[in-house]
């Protein structure tokens, strides 16, 4: 692609300076100095951090005491393994994750399937901005007012109850309650973005093999199978796996809305993990645990791209 | 007849779907013009008599004007510089695709897979050390850091989207490479940099954790602000949380408004050209 001899350089004179930026765009040196900032904000703010923490894994370090760093070897990793708190963190994530993404990504395809026909929809911008209203407040806001709006008292949803009989509920001070009740507004925040993949998804099946279809009286779920589903399934993969990685993640919601309680029933790895560092200081045991969850990461994320790359040859070779 | 009746129905079932997601908002916004009494009163008062005491007493606290300021100054630049950054990695990686492409790719995608209180303790530590703590280039770089992999993933889809003919017939006309990747390739992916700028604003805008941790007076952000605030000599202070949420909510929201059609352009990361 490189190749352009025996092209004329320019149509001017050549001066010193074109000749030396022919040469700068011919050479290794262009692709190269594009990538220049991307490695320093890598380098800088991830490669050096990253070596920092694991170095402190090693390390018995607390920022309470003020005591100078003592190295300890694997100790916090033994300690980490023997923690049944951390296991169960770490479970509890995976719960929420598969279903938080899953129901989700379920209702963001099905409304994303009823959206689909809106072109002529009366105010379709306002309508579908309101429907993305959800994901764009600060979820330090949204974790507030669900405290209010499940308040055995003060709330709406328990005024609703009592209507139907129901003695009220202290959904997120009940430890069987918590958990569901934090999950249905993670729900509620981020079902929108499914539904935004969604028609970006469906968006990108070609209008002529519809049409196609259509004329051929194809029924709808062969239209599925064979149309909808092999153009569609490349950008819905990649919008559950940008879900999945924030579910992974979520942490100001919850941390706002029960600060991981009652007990550590909705405490999920996150949360602990920063209940930890920031509220106990033990740095060296919280870098151990952050590189834990650094190698989860990485894990999780090959096995998704593994999957997508597949899907994506697939696609492409269909 | 029954054609248009079906229709009919069929939006109005979509409108009811908007207003659904939309009424916990729409009671937000609502209790910014109550009194406390009214925003606690069940069931919701849906009439009422508006007050705008709790906008005069937003806008009365102290350094209000400063934390919205820092809030557009951060989220945009910060995106901005990660745009810039994300946009040329892609066209390098998509045109000349160096050795280790994939590994940074996905390594990038690794990291921002990681939770913010794993990631938070090197940098916090860092920042310490060096004394970038509370600084407004420290805050503004550490969100670029943060929005560069998704605005990478999305524009390289973009640009690979984008025919290889149109460099090519750029050079061959004596243009620069520069000149081929801002006035040839940039126009075409616009949908794809408005899709990550409204994304990585809306996270930054909104995000709470590491400005808390690594900010400080001097670039506090209003959601930090919001938590600070929150509590009074009687418990959480209602009517200034629901002032606050919809002050800050209008941005995002008129910029989801007016960019729609892109974002929804944006989202195919690069697979579809035209309208959604």
């Amino acid at each position: 692609m490189n190749d352009r001899q025996g092209v004329p350089t320019s149509r001017t004179k050549p001066s010193w300076f074109k000749k030396a930026m022919r040469w700068y765009d011919n050479s290794k040196l262009f692709p190269t100095t594009l990538l220049i900032p991307v490695l320093v904000f890598f380098i800088v703010w991830n490669v050096v951090p990253t070596l920092w923490m694991v170095g402190l894994g090693f390390y018995n370090y607390s920022l309470i005491t003020g005591a100078p760093e003592k190295f300890i070897g694997i100790k916090n990793f033994l300690d980490i393994a023997k923690d049944d708190t951390i296991w169960h963190n770490f479970g509890r994530t995976f719960l929420w994750v598969i279903l938080t993404t899953g129901i989700e990504t379920i209702l963001g395809v099905l409304l994303g399937f009823l959206f689909w026909g809106s072109s002529k929809l009366p105010g379709r911008r306002l309508a579908l901005t309101m429907l993305f209203t959800p994901m764009l407040l600060a979820p330090a806001s949204t974790g507030t007012f669900f405290r209010l709006i499940y308040d055995p008292i003060f709330g709406v949803l328990n005024y609703i109850l009592t209507l139907f009989g129901v003695t009220p509920i202290d959904f997120i001070g009940n430890r069987v309650w918590a958990f569901f009740a934090v999950m249905v507004v993670d729900i509620w925040m981020w079902t929108p973005f499914m539904i935004l993949i969604a028609l970006a998804a469906l968006g990108s099946v070609p209008k002529a093999e519809l049409e196609a279809a259509e004329i051929d009286r194809l029924p709808w779920h062969k239209r599925l199978i064979y149309i909808v589903l092999p153009y569609g399934k490349f950008i819905l993969m990649l919008g559950v796996l940008l879900r999945t990685i924030d579910s992974f993640k979520t942490m100001d919601l919850i941390y706002l809305m029960t600060q991981g309680g009652p007990g550590n029933t909705t405490e999920l790895i996150a949360i602990g993990l920063w209940r930890k560092a920031f509220e106990g200081f033990t740095m060296g045991w919280s870098s151990a645990l952050a590189l834990l969850l650094l190698f989860t990461a990485i894990a999780f994320t090959s096995v998704y791209l593994f999957v997508l790359n597949q899907n994506k040859k697939q696609s492409e070779g269909g | 007849m029954g054609k248009k009746i079906s229709q009919a129905l069929y939006h109005a079932l979509l409108w009811l779907i908007a207003v659904i997601f939309f009424l916990p908002v729409f009671w937000i916004i609502l209790a910014s013009f109550k009194t406390k009494d009214q925003l606690l009163d069940v069931p919701i008062h849906w009439f009422f008599e508006p007050t705008l005491a709790n906008y005069v007493d937003l806008f009365q606290r102290p350094n209000i004007a400063n934390y919205l300021l820092n809030s557009v100054l951060i989220s945009v630049l910060a995106v901005v510089i990660a745009i810039v950054v994300a946009f040329l990695a892609a066209y390098s990686f998509s045109r000349f695709k160096p050795g280790g492409t994939d590994l940074v790719m996905f390594l990038l995608l690794s990291v921002r897979m990681v939770p913010a209180a794993a990631s938070v303790i090197p940098i916090f530590l860092m920042y310490s050390t060096l004394g970038w703590k509370d600084t407004m280039p420290g805050m503004i770089l550490f969100y670029a850091m943060f929005s560069i992999p998704f605005s990478l993933w999305i524009l390289k889809g973009f640009v690979d989207g984008v025919s290889e003919r149109f460099d090519e017939t750029g050079l061959i006309n004596g243009a620069s490479r520069f000149h081929v990747v801002f006035n040839v390739i940039l126009p075409q992916v616009r949908p794809g940099l408005i899709a990550a700028f409204i994304f990585n604003m809306v996270f930054v805008w909104n995000e709470f954790l590491f400005n808390y941790l690594i900010g400080g007076k001097h670039t506090t952000m209003v959601p930090v602000a919001l938590v600070t605030w929150m509590f009074n000599n009687s418990g959480v202070d209602w009517t200034f949380v629901a002032t606050m949420t919809t002050v800050y909510m209008i941005p995002p929201i008129l910029v989801v408004y007016f960019f729609q059609k892109f974002l929804l352009a944006g989202m195919t990361f690069g697979t579809v050209r035209g309208e959604i």
